[in-house]
Formats: structure tokens, sequence, C-alpha cells
């Protein structure tokens, strides 16, 4: 699906994340995997740290956070919000929503409603078309977009083929009705076939609770029913076969060329993945900042706007810089956007704890 | 590209299958894992434009079944 929203703009960018940083050489050494073999990954798909939230620390403590901080850096008032989006699919409850308690927890004006997106890696976008299609269309002026979850909780510190992959962090996105007419462009899409290529069996209505004896995988990689099951080779063939052509298609409806568009921001997935997919766009590594699964992990819906800062912060602060991105991942499901973002207030990344 | 050249690339990109022939038994090899499967689908795309599944890889038993995986004309 595409649609291209005017008169608004992305006005504010900021990231928490987890604050305990594990090293990826070490721990696999601590689980008994021999270094050869995590050299050997650690080269192929350059991983090297991430960041974890502390036991207690949920998305909605990262995400409130965040959004604290950019609120003071924007020196604006929560009750100036009139709508909460929350991406996330590890709330702190089944019910209420996590925006219905960020809600709470700001003192948000009672005209202003929460909903949450249960999304994961691509679901940066679609609550930032969901938040522009607000400003255009639904009456808000202000909306804040929070995107964040704390997917180590749910992987298998046995399991080698995905624990080592995800940090932890929360977003806060300020999306603003202007009289700026150009527009963001978005092109969003889904194949639920392939839904089981990133599952957790367990914890949802079909599946509330039930044995949770360990299966081990003929690498000797160990899962129970509520752990996050990922498949990368299928997922990477998915990213491959969709992902190339939304970037293509949202590139042609900004009227956007690779050589004259500022950078590619991708969902963070790791530095394998974003390099195949920037040559096979017609971007340079130089357009595609890459180097945020290394020092953070793959942060779910949280890496775009921790990829915006990290890679961009002092350009977008200046900016507009002509920008174009593309989530990606579980449902199956992606989300591209294209258009000028910038000059922004950025609050700069720290971790809670702090 | 000839069957050699094929196997000559696929050695290349795939670490595991660096000293492999077309017999050798996928099984066997210490380093054929979920990352191996991933490379492969990464080198057909790169050098053939083909894309595959890890489902496709991993059904094969030895290193002709993934040079199999090729169409004839390629």
């Amino acid at each position: 699906m595409h649609s291209s929203l005017s008169n608004l703009r992305l006005a504010g960018l900021a990231v928490t994340t987890g604050s305990v940083v594990r090293d990826f050489i070490a721990d696999g050494l601590a689980a008994g995997v021999d270094r050869a073999a995590l050299e050997r990954t650690a080269k192929a798909i350059s991983l090297r740290e991430r960041r974890v939230a502390t036991p207690g620390i949920t998305a909605l403590d990262l995400c409130t956070d965040a959004t604290t901080r950019l609120l003071s850096e924007m020196g604006l008032d929560a009750t100036s919000i009139d709508a909460v989006i929350f991406v996330t699919q590890t709330p702190d409850h089944a019910q209420p929503n996590n925006a219905s308690l960020l809600h709470g927890r700001l003192g948000l004006s009672k005209s202003a409603p929460a909903y949450d997106l249960s999304m994961g890696c691509s679901g940066w976008v679609t609550g930032l078309q969901q938040a522009a299609l607000l400003c255009a269309h639904g009456g808000a002026a202000r909306v804040l977009l929070c995107a964040g979850d704390t997917l180590s909780r749910l992987t298998n510190p046995g399991d080698r083929s995905t624990d080592p992959l995800f940090g932890d962090a929360g977003s806060a996105t300020i999306v603003e009705k202007t009289g700026r007419s150009a527009p963001l462009h978005f092109v969003l899409g889904a194949d639920g076939s392939g839904a089981e290529a990133i599952i957790v069996r367990q914890g949802g209505a079909r599946h509330p609770t039930g044995p949770l004896d360990e299966r081990i995988d003929a690498e000797g990689n160990r899962t129970h029913e509520a752990n996050l099951v990922m498949n990368g080779a299928d997922v990477f063939s998915f990213t491959l076969r969709e992902v190339p052509g939304a970037i293509e298609s949202v590139l042609r409806h900004a009227g956007y060329i690779p050589a004259t568009t500022d950078a590619l921001v991708l969902h963070q997935a790791n530095r394998f993945i974003l390099s195949t997919l920037a040559k096979k766009t017609g971007f340079t590594a130089a357009q595609t900042p890459m180097s945020v699964v290394e020092h953070f992990g793959n942060q779910s819906s949280a890496s775009i706007p921790c990829a915006l800062i990290h890679g961009l912060g002092d350009r977008l602060e200046a900016g507009p810089l002509k920008v174009v991105g593309c989530g990606f991942g579980v449902g199956l499901s992606w989300g591209a956007f294209a258009g000028e973002i910038g000059p922004l207030t950025i609050a700069p990344i720290l971790s809670l704890p702090r | 590209m000839t069957r050699a050249e094929q196997l000559a690339a696929l050695r290349t990109d795939v670490d595991a299958l660096a000293h492999a022939d077309e017999a050798t038994v996928l099984a066997t090899l210490p380093q054929w894992d979920s990352l191996a499967i991933l490379l492969v689908v990464s080198h057909f795309e790169h050098v053939h434009d083909l894309e595959i599944t890890g489902a496709q890889v991993r059904v094969c038993r030895i290193v002709g079944d993934i040079l199999n995986l090729i169409p004839p004309l390629s």
C-alpha cells in the first residue's frame, strides 16, 4: 500500500537503551562455544556488543525515559500531545495497552487517544505513517510515537542462533502538523504466509501457558515454547525478496534516485543484511548507517530511530536531509518511507538506569 | 559458468565449503550450520541473481545438491 502525506514534519527523536553491555565473544565463550566459531560469526555478520535491559526495566520504561528527555529537550509540555501510538510486542501487560499506561504516566490530555500497534522491526515506519495520518487527516497537531521492545527477555540464552542478536531499547518520536507541503511517502506491506519465520508460540490466547520443555536443534541450540524463535535463513530470503522492491517503489513515489538521496536508513538487523540491501538498491555504504547493531544489537522497532540519531544525528539537527528508509521483520511485514527529515530536535542516546 | 566455476565460486563465498567437492556430505562439515545456510542464500543472490530459501538449502545432502539449485542455463 502506498500513501503520501503532506503538511507534517518529524520534529524530534530520542532513544533510551538497556544499560547492560553484553559482549558477543565473551558471552559465547561462557556458554562453552568454540572461540574460532564465535569469531567466524562475529566477522560474517559483524556482531560485537549489545545493550540489554536490567531485570524490571520494560519497553514502557525505556520509552517513558526517551519521551521525558525529548519533551524536555524540545521545551514541550506533555499536555500538548494530541495522541500517543505505542509500537511494541513486549508490552507490560496483556491489558491495558502500553500507550494507555504511558498516557497515565505522562499525564496526557483526556482528549488524546492512546493505542498500541503490535509490530516489531517494521513497526516504527508503520507507526510513523499512522502518526502522519493523524496529523494530516485526523485532527492532531502533535503526535507522540513510541516504539521499542525488550526482546532479550524472549530469547533463550542457549539459542546461539538468535539470543546474541537482540538488544533492548525504546524510542520516542514527535510528529507535528505544519504548513509545509513536502510530503512523506510510505509503502507498507505484509506476507502473513511467512508468519512462523519469527514467532513466540506461547503467551497469547492460543497457548497462554503450557510446558516449557527445551528442544535442542541439530546445531545444539535450545528453545522452548515461550521463546522467540527465528529461522534466520528464511527471514534473510524474505528480506532479499521484498525489501528492495519496497525501497525502489517509495523512491519512485518520492521522485528520488539513490545518487541524490542523502541516506538509506534501514532496520538494523545486521551489517551483512544491510550491506546486501544497500548494494541491491544502488546505495553506497557511506549513505547507509550500519553500525547500530554492533554497538546496541538488533533493537526491533527502535532500531531505525536509533540509526537516525547514531548515524545522522548532527546532520538531521541541521537538516533537512532526503532520507529513504525501510523496516522489515516479524509478520512477516515491511514498511518503507521517503521524504525530507530535519531540522529536528534530538535527545542523545542514553541508557536506563543511568 | 561451468559447473566447476560454480563450485569454485560457492567455495569462495561459503567458508564451510572451502575444501569441499561435489560429493562432500554437508552434515560431515563442522561449519555447516545456520550461518553457512545464510551464506549460501546470499551467494545465490549475489552470483546467480537467484532467490532461494533456507528450506531449499537445508534439504540438500551433498554439495552437488546445492549446485543443482542453479537452473541449467544460469
